[in-house]
């Protein structure tokens, strides 16, 4: 993407994703000048997205591979759980899975566009339970911003009514697409249990906004959307904050550290142009931080100087605590009432039209679960293009082969859960003492464990999954141990935390408004901010926080209070 | 019977394919083929590997296959040198042939043997090897990837198993059998259940392995997808349809069934 040549930018952003992109949207649009450090290569999603690409015509049938964890057509770029040249490090006794992106638009071309809006319990968890923190701020304070946000990036679902899912003004949503059938057999299955099934809400357009058109139910999202239908920054915020005009890219930029004056002041960043390998120096009145949560904590923790000993914004030491992720366990099963059913295109928007959301909060008000926070279960199983899908557990040969693979096709139905966790002192980063990544820049280093309440809360979703697979009438046989089912730390890519916003500069790095109690001209707005991380996965709120806080930026800048 | 022996009828009488395997001229070129003829100058052929040393037997249609010892390959394969394809692809005109592949022309030959029985073809629908299974099995098995290097010894191992199980039970190769021997020695090993003898417990699960993988290549291509119905890919103009009504219907007697109707899903 070529972009304007900015002289003298007002305002240094680092990362394009989520959080970087809808900050260069806010400030340009009011009228600011931005210049935005990307440090993966350029990335046009109209010219290299595999649209209607077949498995068959990938290599290995466009299997996972380590090269592409997620698939040969998956629009990660020199990423994945490993990005080249660049490492990062477990603690010993801890595993730590972080997924990275080195493109422009970062994770936002190939996220799974799941919008789901915090609501009014979960910013106030710490009130409730006494457990983790709060945020400094609630839920109607954040309303308006939400409904601009979901306006904006386009979201499609429905209003359900549930305490866990806040409404939408009349008109902001996009109406969803219908269920599929094997979830209205989940849905069945779940209400006989008291337990509502609803329509997922999705950052895929079913309706066109602005250049972008409505989705046509076709091509796997995760591959990147060439019309602009599923929501990446680089088919939106990044293209309209350019035709501000206001807007500089530069990419191939991996930014090594904030740089500070003698006084302690934030002065720009610096930052090694990876084609050539030389280092440079930016200034500008203010940084924000959006390189995701990880690396923004790790580049004030790289910034250390004489006045920072502790690193950069963190008088508190707050930086790099609190990592979050959300819990996650799959569990699925072969439905036989689904064998042999009648074939029909069920691509749909290719993620789930259904979805499980939490519905215990008054189980746990009554004190009847034991365990603090929510869940909810992303469903899965359709008429899926065949691809590398390796089944081992098929006997004989000949026409009763085929017949076994017909008859289990589209009958399989899997339960994805995702949870909140709470933060706790076993997880969190640091900077490795010895490990360097290419460019000389110390790498980060992850620290891990679950406690009991995320094990709880995954025992408690593994069996109602099996109940509900089980009125389906499929056989479900014993469950593992929470141990054994609970995915790796990280492995849910929803990383929150490690630059947690607060009431108080004592225990928290930014204030409500993402600005860095130490440094007032220094920003973070990523999900490094965030004060918990309900299950409600993070990145809504991470563009819907970058937007209210670009704006009251820019409100700042405009009064010269910076 | 699990199985059926129809699909063989067009080769029973004695007709060892001594054509070798010829990959036809898709995606995966002609050019994979050469590769393979060239690299298969450069390995062992793997018959020479095999740890039990073949016993012809003269009577083939009485040879019981229960009085042969388990035997298992010795395949002392050369690692796979070939790179990836890295972590940015192209990925609009995927790499026709990303790393150098390894089976030679024999095993290529016996796959697609194998991969007929497996997936013969069925009125209009071509069999696995018509539409390049083989060619799919050798870029797997020849990729440098975890996974792959981990499949590659149990496929390899398959084949070269066939041959001495062939030549133990009718003094010849795989390929070389009728289609009623070759028959006789995949019913051993084709299915996992109780009457399964012990000294196939191990090849049944290699050949799972393959089955597996023949099956997803074969439904991979554009023949294999028609074939088992999916009908998704194609852009669809307005809203997204939902289920057919032969689908509702269908799902409405599952809800009876399941005593769920009374639960069925009404939009919010
Ligand atoms: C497969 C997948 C599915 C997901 N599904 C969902 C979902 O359904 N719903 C949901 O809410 N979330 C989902 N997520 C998570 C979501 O992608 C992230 O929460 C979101 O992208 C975070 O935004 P960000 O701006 O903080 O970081 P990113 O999107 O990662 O962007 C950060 C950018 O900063 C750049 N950068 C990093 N370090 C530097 C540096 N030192 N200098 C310069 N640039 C730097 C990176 O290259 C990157 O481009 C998913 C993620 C993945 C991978
Ligand atoms: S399914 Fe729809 S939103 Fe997703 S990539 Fe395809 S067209 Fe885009």
């Amino acid at each position: 993407m070529t972009t304007a040549q900015i002289e003298k930018p007002e305002v240094l952003i680092v990362g394009s994703g989520a959080g970087g992109a809808m900050a260069a949207y806010e400030l340009t649009r009011n009228g600011h000048k931005v210049l935005l450090l990307e440090a993966g290569r350029d990335y046009d999603p109209k010219k290299e997205t595999p649209m209607f690409k077949r498995n068959g015509d990938a290599p290995l049938m466009g299997a996972a591979t380590p090269d592409k964890d997620f698939g040969f057509y998956d629009a990660t770029i020199d990423g994945g759980w490993q990005v080249p040249n660049e490492p990062y490090t477990s603690a010993q006794g801890s595993e730590f899975m972080w997924w990275r992106a080195r493109m422009l638009g970062g994770r936002t071309n190939h996220w799974g566009r799941y919008a789901l809006r915090f609501s009014e319990h979960d910013f106030k968890g710490k009130s409730r339970d006494g457990l983790g923190a709060d945020w400094p701020f609630e839920y109607k304070d954040i309303a308006p911003w939400y409904d601009k946000t979901e306006a904006l990036v386009g979201v499609c679902g429905t209003n359900t009514g549930l305490d866990d899912m806040p409404p939408s003004p009349e008109g902001v949503l996009q109406p969803p697409p219908q269920p599929r059938v094997p979830e209205l057999l989940v849905a069945a299955a779940a209400k006989k249990l008291g337990i509502p099934a609803v329509p997922m809400h999705r950052a895929v357009l079913t309706r066109p906004l602005d250049n972008r058109a409505a989705c046509f139910y076709a091509t796997p999202c995760g591959h990147g959307c060439s019309i602009g239908a599923a929501f990446q920054t680089t088919t939106s915020l990044l293209p309209m904050a350019k035709a501000t005009g206001l807007l500089e890219v530069r990419t191939d930029a991996m930014v090594k550290t904030v740089t500070t004056d003698d006084k302690g002041q934030v002065t720009g960043v610096s930052y090694i142009d990876k084609k050539t390998g030389t280092e440079h120096s930016v200034t500008a009145k203010v940084v924000i931080l959006a390189a995701s949560a990880c690396e923004s904590a790790r580049l004030l923790l790289n910034s250390k100087t004489d006045k920072y000993p502790q690193g950069l914004a963190n008088s508190s030491g707050q930086v790099g605590k609190n990592l979050m992720d959300s819990t996650g366990a799959n569990i699925g099963a072969l439905v036989p009432a689904l064998q042999g059913r009648p074939i029909y295109n069920e691509d749909g928007h290719t993620a789930n039209h259904l979805f499980i959301p939490w519905w215990g909060h008054q189980a746990q008000a009554e004190k009847k679960l034991d365990f603090p926070r929510g869940y909810h279960f992303e469903l899965g199983g359709r008429f899926g293009e065949p691809g590398a899908n390796i089944d081992t557990g098929l006997q004989g040969y000949g026409k009763a082969l085929k017949q076994q693979v017909k008859h289990k096709y589209g009958a399989y139905v899997s339960f994805a859960l995702r949870g909140e966790m709470l933060p706790n002192p076993d997880c969190y980063l640091d900077i490795d003492p010895e490990v360097k990544d290419k460019w000389g820049i110390p790498v980060a280093r992850f620290h891990w464990k679950w406690s009991e309440h995320e094990l709880k809360q995954i025992a408690h979703g593994l069996k109602t999954a099996k109940d509900i697979l089980t009125l389906m009438g499929a056989e479900v046989g014993e469950l593992p141990a929470p141990e054994q089912a609970i995915l790796k730390g990280g492995q849910i890519i929803h990383e929150v935390g490690t630059t947690r916003m607060g009431a108080s500069k004592t225990d928290s790095v930014t204030n409500q408004w993402g600005q860095s109690w130490d440094c007032p001209n220094l920003f973070v707005m990523d999900g490094g901010v965030f004060a918990s991380n309900p299950h409600k996965n993070c990145t809504l709120t991470i563009m819907t926080l970058a937007m209210r806080n670009s704006s009251w930026l820019s409100a700042q800048l405009k009064q010269g209070a910076l | 019977m699990h199985h059926d022996h129809q699909n063989a009828a067009a080769s029973e009488t004695a007709t060892p394919d001594e054509q070798p395997y010829q990959s036809g001229l898709s995606r995966r070129q002609s050019l994979k083929l050469l590769a393979a003829l060239a690299a298969s100058t450069m390995l062992p052929g793997l018959a020479g590997c095999d740890s039990a040393p073949p016993t012809p037997d003269t009577t083939p249609a009485a040879a019981p296959g229960a009085t042969i010892a388990e035997h298992w390959p010795e395949l002392n394969l050369t690692p796979v040198t070939g790179k990836g394809y890295g972590t940015d692809p192209n990925m609009i005109l995927p790499p026709e042939s990303p790393w150098p592949l390894t089976m030679t022309p024999a095993q290529l030959s016996a796959l697609a043997i194998v991969c007929d029985i497996l997936i013969p073809r069925d009125g209009e629908v071509p069999s696995a090897s018509e539409v390049d299974v083989p060619a799919v099995i050798n870029e797997w098995v020849s990729a440098p990837y975890p996974r792959q290097q981990q499949d590659r010894p149990l496929i390899l191992a398959t084949l070269s198993w066939l041959d001495t199980e062939a030549t133990q039970r009718f003094g010849n190769n795989f390929t070389k059998l009728t289609a009623a021997q070759r028959l006789a020695i995949i019913d051993d090993i084709a299915f996992d259940h109780a009457q399964t003898q012990p000294r196939f417990a191990r090849i049944v699960k290699a050949f799972a392995l393959l089955r597996g993988l023949v099956v997803a290549a074969f439904f991979s291509t554009p023949q294999g997808t028609k074939d088992i119905g999916y009908v998704g890919n194609t852009a669809i103009g307005g809203d997204y349809p939902g289920p057919t009504p032969a689908a509702k219907a269908h799902l409405d007697t599952v809800l009876r069934d399941l005593g769920l109707t009374a639960f069925a899903w009404q939009p919010v």
